[in-house]
């Protein structure tokens, strides 16, 4: 196209002014940039603005923001904060560029196109609020409520999931924070101290550190990190059980370079081994355990060289660690780990865990497993109402019991799936996503696409789009936790033997919200109003969410922002032993369940000819899929490489950067390729890479295709017999190289 | 023509561009909008765009839900991804509400001006077609000058041909044209390279 004029030509002639008045007559009224007073210049303007809880990951650091014309410029921990302090984490310096990421979703979408090749059009608020409340009251109306199913993650997914649950009625709820995470340590420990462990264990305090694959340090939560660092630096040893050589093992005393998913059998030769040398603790196992001799006797087959021999480790190696553990007890911190759902055995080593730290005493004392005392601040929310257990598919009717009979808060995923898919016992015909990326979070994704095919009505409320966020019908773009209330962090000072204090902060916005995007409360309650619910709305708004809450602790929104965002009181010293605690080594109801009473290995498949196992774990500058956009962060991580033993390497012929893509047992081979990373730091019959990478999202324009998404490559399934949760590290992949499959060597 | 008169008529021309750029709704974007585009058109002597054009919106089911589309595509969240966003910092800094930006909301503070508590950032296309707008109508025509080289050609520059080669309806590859035509200086000989 070329116009027939010069732009001066244009001006200077009568044309314009014949062309230019009809235009006055079909541009609205209003401008964006209007006249105002002259401000002045500088930076006089300039505010620190205070009430920021960090949401990059769940550690959920206290910031401040540095803003300048309403434009966050820098992110800084809360000086106030007696928690992280100061410090925050890469992810967390890195939210300004997850607040003006230029993909974030922007405006509430309608996908006119197909579910995973959508065509996207904006519309109202209206619009899409009405189309999401018929669609569900529809499913609501013709298949009853648990015809919808959830997949909730985060803070702000809290609130609509309760709705869900508790007003609409569904049981049809899946959190991978429990299912595909940590769900399976926090029933394996209930079901032998009644109560989640979190990482509580007191570390700065502590003689020894015993980790079975935490890797700190590639794994960074600040005031963790700090604890750790802080028991380092106090003369802590360290044992670390992980197949390669992470970031803790570099630090630690002890590697013991364990075969994956022997590390029960491990803790039952360790623990068998204090039992028959009289090196537990007798003291705390007469007062504070039951089932003790059943338990010994249960164990009583694991001498050190059997457990060396499954283990693939020198047996001398298991009694030094055990000897450390005893000449230290019971000021050793046996760290319960957070995302435990590797190989669907993971309840009985959680439970190995929870009984080694038992028998070692190590409960409630300094340098052990200590709960901080915290202030108590009440949640609010839907009010809780009875749905029965008609359509609870974690229910056996016949049995008149729980199919899996120690599972996380929700339903197992897979149950959720196969109904979906089936469409038995049930219908379940509309899908809620709200802050969960299940095609990365949860293994097989044919299955999930599968389950998105199945449904009547997809909606998706995100920050970002990512591969979930494409089989959506309905896609309403959420506040950020820069821009929004909700979140209320309370907690102690990070080292429990400093003076004891308490602190509760709310997060607040730290600037207002751009664009159309809304927070958590505004979106529930409008489904809720179409869904014929507006009369169980519990709060208005997501300030009077907060404001209540904070009223249980006689604090208000007010009075934390003139206290600078956190309140402090004094707090209560942690230490010792509650009267009714106890450690149950042999657990009764387990066994009336058809579980294993006491802490049992269950041998995990071994490697298909020619197949590695695929190993995967935390980036320090990322948190899996989430981060996967932000410019800084993946400007300092763009992508995952693959770890490859050094002598498997020589013999592949593969050497340092390399280029490989992978294919599985079951024959899916990766969408990319990553680079090779040669090292002696992980055993030969594994390979292993950072998670949460090579997103298939177009939309993710900095994270698309970067490296690998291992979870494309989990497609064998595991499940967890007690809990239902997943296991995703029963995989086993080739390397490809150039076109060719190449063998992994035995 | 007096110097006050052609500013109007500049003004008026900078407004409509930016109303072009608004998201597309059945309200304003309606026969009258087009009459007046096609006759903008006609007068530059870009008879072919005109016709095109109407002839894509003639053939539409619902012509204004296929501009949405369009819209959403290039300048929000498409796939394979947002074609061309319309703000300078993603450009200039790689970022929304960047530096540039800042600088923006700078030069129009300068000027005597302000965002609108409802507005879009500043540095948004439409925006800044307001704000040449209202520059010109003030006759500020060393200020017009000074924006358009500083902050507006450096970004539009890298904007104009995405949207060219992205686009998939003639609408928005002839708005873009358009509003490049009116903000570009030629040179002395009244040459106006066109890049895209």
């Amino acid at each position: 196209m070329a116009f027939n004029l010069t732009r001066r030509k244009f001006l200077q002639t009568a044309s314009l002014a014949a062309a230019s008045v009809p235009l006055s007559k079909v541009v609205s009224a209003n401008t964006g940039v209007t006249k105002a007073p002259l401000d002045p210049k500088g930076t006089a303007g300039d505010k620190t603005v205070v009430g920021g809880i960090c949401e990059m990951c769940f550690w959920r650091c206290q910031l401040v923001g540095k803003v300048r014309d309403g434009r966050l410029m820098k992110l800084e921990g809360n000086p106030k904060s007696i928690d992280n302090g100061i410090k925050i984490c890469a992810r967390g310096n890195a939210g300004v560029k997850l607040l003006y990421d230029v993909d974030r979703l922007k405006y509430p979408m309608k996908n006119v196109g197909k579910r995973g090749a959508p065509k996207w059009k904006r519309i109202s608020w209206k619009e899409a609020l009405d189309e999401c409340g018929s669609k569900l009251k529809s499913t609501v109306d013709n298949y009853g409520a648990q015809g919808i199913c959830v997949f909730p993650h985060g803070a702000s997914a809290k609130y609509p999931m309760h709705y869900f649950e508790r007003a609409v009625g569904t049981h049809n709820v899946s959190e991978a924070s429990f299912f595909q995470c940590r769900g399976i340590r926090d029933t394996a420990y209930v079901a032998t101290i009644g109560k989640a462990p979190g990482e509580k264990v007191d570390m700065p305090n502590t003689k020894v550190l015993f980790f079975i694959g935490d890797h700190l340090g590639e794994n960074v939560h600040v005031s963790h990190i700090k604890q750790y660092i802080q028991g380092l630096q106090n003369g802590a040893k360290l044992i670390v059980a992980d197949p390669r050589f992470s970031a803790s093992a570099a630090k630690a005393d002890i590697w013991v370079q364990i075969k994956p998913g022997t590390d029960t059998a491990y803790m039952l030769a360790i623990m068998n081994y204090l039992v028959k040398n009289n090196k537990y603790n007798k003291a705390f196992v007469e007062d504070h355990t039951e089932g003790f001799e059943e338990f010994a006797e249960a164990i009583k087959g694991w001498s050190l060289e059997k457990a060396a021999k499954e283990c693939d480790i020198p047996a001398a190696q298991i009694k030094e660690v055990a000897e450390m553990l005893a000449a230290n007890a019971p000021h050793v911190a046996i760290h319960p780990g957070r995302h435990v759902s590797w190989h669907g055995n993971d309840f009985q080593r959680e439970r190995a865990l929870a009984c080694l730290t038992g028998i070692l005493g190590a409960y409630y004392v300094k340098g052990g497993w200590v709960p901080p005392k915290g202030p108590k601040v009440k949640g609010v929310s839907w009010a809780k109402e009875d749905h029965g257990h008609k359509y609870n598919l974690n229910f056996n009717h016949e049995e008149d019991e729980k199919i899996y009979s120690n599972p996380p808060p929700g339903t197992p995923t897979e149950l959720i799936r196969d109904c979906a898919i089936s469409g038995k016992p049930y219908p379940i015909k509309s899908c809620v996503v709200w802050g969960q990326n299940p095609m990365q979070t949860i293994p097989n994704q044919q299955k999930m696409k599968d389950l998105f095919n199945a449904m009547d009505f997809v909606m998706c409320v995100d920050v970002m789009p990512t591969d979930v966020t494409a089989w959506a019908d309905i896609l309403l773009p959420e506040a950020s936790y820069l821009e929004r209330y909700d979140y209320i962090k309370k907690g102690t000072q990070w080292d429990l033997s400093k003076e004891h204090q308490q602190y509760i902060a709310a997060r607040m916005p730290l600037v207002p919200a751009m664009f159309e995007r809304k927070d958590q409360v505004y979106i529930t309650n409008e489904i809720a109003k179409r869904m014929g619910h507006a009369e169980k709305i519990p709060v208005r708004t997501i300030e009077e969410m907060v404001d209540k809450s904070l009223a249980s602790a006689n604090l208000s929104i007010e009075k934390l922002k003139a206290e600078d965002g956190i309140h402090i009181q004094p707090g209560k010293d942690p230490y010792g032993i509650p009267e009714d605690f106890s450690v149950i080594l042999y657990n009764d109801d387990l066994e009336d369940s058809g579980h294993p009473p006491a802490p049992t290995y269950k041998p995990v498949p071994g490697n298909p000819k020619g197949f590695a196992r695929l190993l995967y774990g935390r980036a320090p500058v990322h948190t899996f899929n989430r981060s996967q956009n932000n410019v800084w962060l993946n400007n300092a991580m763009p992508d995952n490489p693959v770890w490859v033993n050094d002598e498997v390497a020589a013999k592949l012929g593969i050497i340092d950067g390399d280029t490989v893509g992978f294919v599985n047992s079951e024959g899916v081979k990766s969408r990319t390729t990553t680079t090779v990373k040669v090292t002696p730091g992980i055993r030969k019959d594994c390979v292993y890479m950072y998670h949460g990478y090579g997103s298939a999202n177009p939309l993710l324009t900095t994270g698309v295709g970067t490296g690998v998404d291992d979870q494309s490559l989990i497609t064998k399934l595991a499940v967890d017999p007690e809990t239902g949760c997943h296991g995703m590290r029963n995989n086993f992949v080739k390397l490809i190289k150039d076109g060719k499959v190449l063998d992994i060597p035995a | 023509m007096s110097p006050e008169e052609q500013s109007e008529d500049i003004a008026r021309v900078y407004r409509f561009l930016s109303q072009c750029m608004q998201y597309p709704d059945a309200e304003w974007m309606d026969e009258d909008f087009f009459n007046v585009f096609y006759s903008l058109l006609g007068t530059l002597g870009a008879v072919n765009d005109a016709v095109e054009i109407k002839k894509k919106i003639d053939q539409a089911e619902d012509p204004v839900e296929d501009l949405q589309v369009e819209y959403t595509r290039l300048f929000i969240n498409g796939v394979p991804h947002v074609v061309a966003p319309p703000y300078g910092s993603v450009y200039m800094d790689k970022s929304l509400q960047g530096t540039f930006a800042g600088n923006t909301l700078a030069f129009y503070r300068d000027k005597g001006f302000a965002m609108e508590e409802n507005a879009d950032l500043p540095d948004h296309l439409i925006h800044e077609l307001e704000f040449l707008s209202l520059l010109t109508l003030e006759n500020d025509l060393p200020g017009e000058e000074e924006f358009l080289t500083k902050l507006f050609r450096p970004w539009y520059e890298k904007f104009h041909p995405r949207v060219t080669e992205g686009a998939h309806h003639p609408f928005y590859r002839v708005v873009v044209q358009l509003i490049d035509f009116f903000t570009k200086e030629e040179d002395k000989d009244g040459f106006q390279p066109n890049k895209a």
